[in-house]
């Protein structure tokens, strides 16, 4: 990464400190586990650790565990060679002994790429579930483990036979679990169930996030999501394309909100509780695509297909964060698609395609 | 509101097996710019069996892949430029870069009906440039719709935008058809398509049954040029999908103009259902086979009939063309056992 990209992160990171470093002084001389830290969000946590102890002296050293740390230390050499952050290179499903002074644990150790889970779902299954089964068992010989989160996932909720706008974290509905795309969700219910399961056998105290949908630094746009597939369209002045009516309705959460939101339910989400984490603010996916244009300054026209009549919502209910946590939304729809593209443009043409 | 019927044009792919891949300049100009001038989508161009097929096992082409794109490209102007794209055969970095740097607009991305995890990074590639792609599972007469829904959702999730099912043994009748196709329809998020195959005569037939199930791409080729009996009739399709008021598009009147004309300059014979291609379409087998079948069957002295139906037996899919040749050596074995006997 260059200077320019390191200098975007730490801008994100210093907003996000100006309103949150109160609420995250618990994590202040801690040591602190992710587990799948080397994808978007635990990437984001590190960042955003670094910047806490260089400017607001937290002494919060970081373990990231992951199958693969290569890439990471490759691509973000800045936080690699950082004496507060150390490496585990192991699948979480083979690990059995933590560093002893652990005293939170991040589980964020899953791809929540779509394309993945139908071309290993035994995989994508066994990750999830066995990881998080091995997770917690290698967690009890934590003599200071203060708290696990597991990072869930928006699409527990399945299909709703009512069709809210907003969901909350008790609107469940079902999904088909002889479907190949249902695969996921199921196996993030499961490892909830497990949470559940530890937490209520042995008093292992875990606490529970569901991420809905996020745009910004990190993030891949060859992931097969809309808005990142707009977004990597609108900059290489191709037709974005949309596949249904443009009626679904999204929600995206700049990453800055995110690693905030994450760090505070992680030291005082309620034990057995689950917490939305996302943007309440809903946008069908069309004024996604004109928006985007607009703001990337692009003439690269919309083509809605109508090859579907999906006008789903997934947009979560954010009100158990707000009011029992105190967290808040500091960027609109329009600041996280700006700030996103800024960010996209920053890439060289390479790193946006591949 | 009429209907809209996109139709995908694989004459100068599929077309490729009728004439030995041996697609020559003039013939794709002369093709691309009736197409053009007739207003149809998409015109796939290429080998027989996709990009990077060109090979001494299947058949060599006349034209490398990048000269025959190149030549389309030059002749098409609304008219998307398609490639017909089989992992394997094509790569990314020897073939589907060189076909996107000549301009292509389409992708289908096709696989044996039961393999599409083979397709995702293809597929993503081409996305991730921009590219419209499209799903394609062949010999899907071999598979039951459960298992092709799966399939089809597969592609679905690593992005394609739509997913035609290939008849490519021309094996469906009309009731198969409706049953995978409005299966299909029911449970994807994008559009669905037809490819049909003459072998039965049911070609046209079927991809009306199939626009009738809900499909919404249906492919064809000029005066049926295609492999084996040929695919459904793309001027005939033009026409009877205006006689029952779906729009597809296209100029009936220059539609006929490119089939005089793809007669006179490239078609070597009118396709017609053969003795062999019914027996192809009964032991569903690949219409592809044919011409191979029939030049072993010579070389070993065999009724190419019954190497059709070992070859059914074996569930041979498109590719592994050099099985043919295993076939023809066992019947020949079997053969020579049996007369020794006979005359033992």
């Amino acid at each position: 990464m260059d200077k320019k990209q390191i200098g975007f992160l730490k801008k994100d990171c210093a907003d996000a400190a100006s309103w949150s470093l109160r609420l995250l002084d618990e994590l202040k001389n801690q040591k602190l586990l992710i587990a799948g830290g080397t994808g978007f969000m635990g990437s984001w946590i590190a960042e955003f650790i670094a910047f806490l102890n260089d400017n607001h002296q937290f002494n919060t050293s970081v373990v990231i565990l992951s199958r693969n740390t290569d890439s990471f230390k490759d691509e973000k050499k800045h936080l690699a060679t950082r004496s507060d952050i150390q490496f585990i290179s192991r699948d979480i499903r083979n690990i059995n002994e933590l560093p002893p002074d652990i005293s939170y644990i991040i589980h964020a150790a899953a791809s929540p790429d779509n394309r993945n889970h139908v071309s290993n779902p035994i995989e994508t299954i066994a990750t999830i579930t066995k990881g998080t089964d091995n997770l917690i068992d290698s967690a009890f010989k934590l003599l200071n483990l203060k708290k696990i989160l597991y990072l869930s996932s928006g699409q527990v909720y399945g299909k709703n036979p009512i069709q809210k706008e907003l969901i909350s974290e008790s609107d469940f509905g079902s999904f088909d679990c002889n479907k190949i795309t249902a695969i996921y969700p199921e196996a993030k219910r499961l490892a909830e169930a497990t949470c559940c399961a530890y937490s209520s056998q042995y008093k292992i105290p875990i606490v529970i996030a569901r991420p809905f949908s996020f745009i910004g630094p990190y993030q891949s746009l060859s992931k097969p999501w809309a808005i990142n597939n707009f977004i990597n369209d609108a900059l290489n002045n191709k037709t974005i394309r949309i596949i249904g009516n443009g009626e679904p309705i999204r929600s995206y959460m700049y990453p800055a909100d995110l690693v905030v939101w994450i760090l505070k339910i992680l030291i005082s989400g309620k034990i057995n509780t689950a917490y939305n984490i996302g943007s309440p603010f809903g946008i069908s996916l069309k004024d996604v695509a004109e928006k985007i244009v607009h703001i990337a300054q692009t003439n690269v026209n919309i083509d809605i297909k109508f090859n579907n009549n999906d006008s789903s919502h997934y947009v979560p209910n954010i009100t158990l964060c707000e009011n029992d946590l105190g967290l808040k939304i500091n960027y609109d729809v329009e600041d996280t698609i700006r700030r996103s593209i800024a960010w996209f443009k920053l890439l060289p043409e390479a790193s946006i395609l591949e | 509101m009429r209907k809209k019927i996109y139709i995908h044009d694989v004459s100068l792919r599929d077309g490729s097996h009728a004439i030995s891949h041996k697609l020559d300049k003039a013939q794709i100009i002369a093709y691309c710019q009736a197409a053009e001038a007739a207003g149809v989508p998409s015109v796939e161009v290429g080998h027989g069996n996709g990009l990077g097929a060109s090979s001494i096992q299947i058949g060599l082409s006349r034209l490398e892949d990048v000269e025959m794109l190149s030549i389309a490209r030059e002749n098409l102007i609304k008219t998307k430029l398609a490639i017909h794209v089989m992992p394997g055969f094509a790569t990314i970095n020897k073939d589907l870069k060189r076909a996107f740097d000549i301009g292509v607009d389409l992708v289908r991305e096709a696989c044996h009906c039961t393999e599409a995890d083979i397709t995702e990074r293809h597929i993503a590639f081409a996305r991730e440039r921009g590219k419209e792609v499209i799903g394609a599972l062949m010999m899907t007469h071999m598979a039951s719709k459960e298992i092709l829904l799966e399939e089809a959702l597969k592609m679905q999730s690593y992005g394609a935008e739509g997913v035609v099912l290939y008849d490519s043994a021309g094996a469906y009748l009309p009731h198969d058809v409706n049953e995978k196709i409005s299966f299909l329809v029911a449970n994807l998020n994008i559009p669905v398509g037809f490819h049909a195959h003459n072998n039965l005569g049911m070609a046209i037939a079927n991809s009306l049954t199939a626009v009738e199930s809900g499909a919404r791409i249906i492919d064809g080729a000029i005066r049926g040029f295609g492999a084996g009996a040929g695919n459904a009739q793309l001027e005939v399709l033009v026409a009877v999908l205006q006689k029952m008021e779906y729009e597809t598009g296209i100029s009936l009147y220059k539609i006929l103009d490119a089939a005089e004309l793809a007669q006179d300059k490239i078609l070597e014979e009118i396709p017609s259902i053969k003795n062999l291609s019914i027996i192809s379409g009964l032991s569903g087998v690949f219409s592809g086979f044919a011409k191979h079948v029939s030049r072993l069957a010579k070389e070993y002295e065999l009724d190419p009939r019954d190497i059709f139906i070992e070859l059914g037996k074996r569930k041979v899919v498109a590719g592994q063309e050099d099985l043919i040749v295993e076939v023809a050596i066992d019947l020949k074995k079997i053969n020579s056992t049996n007369n020794s006997k006979a005359n033992g």
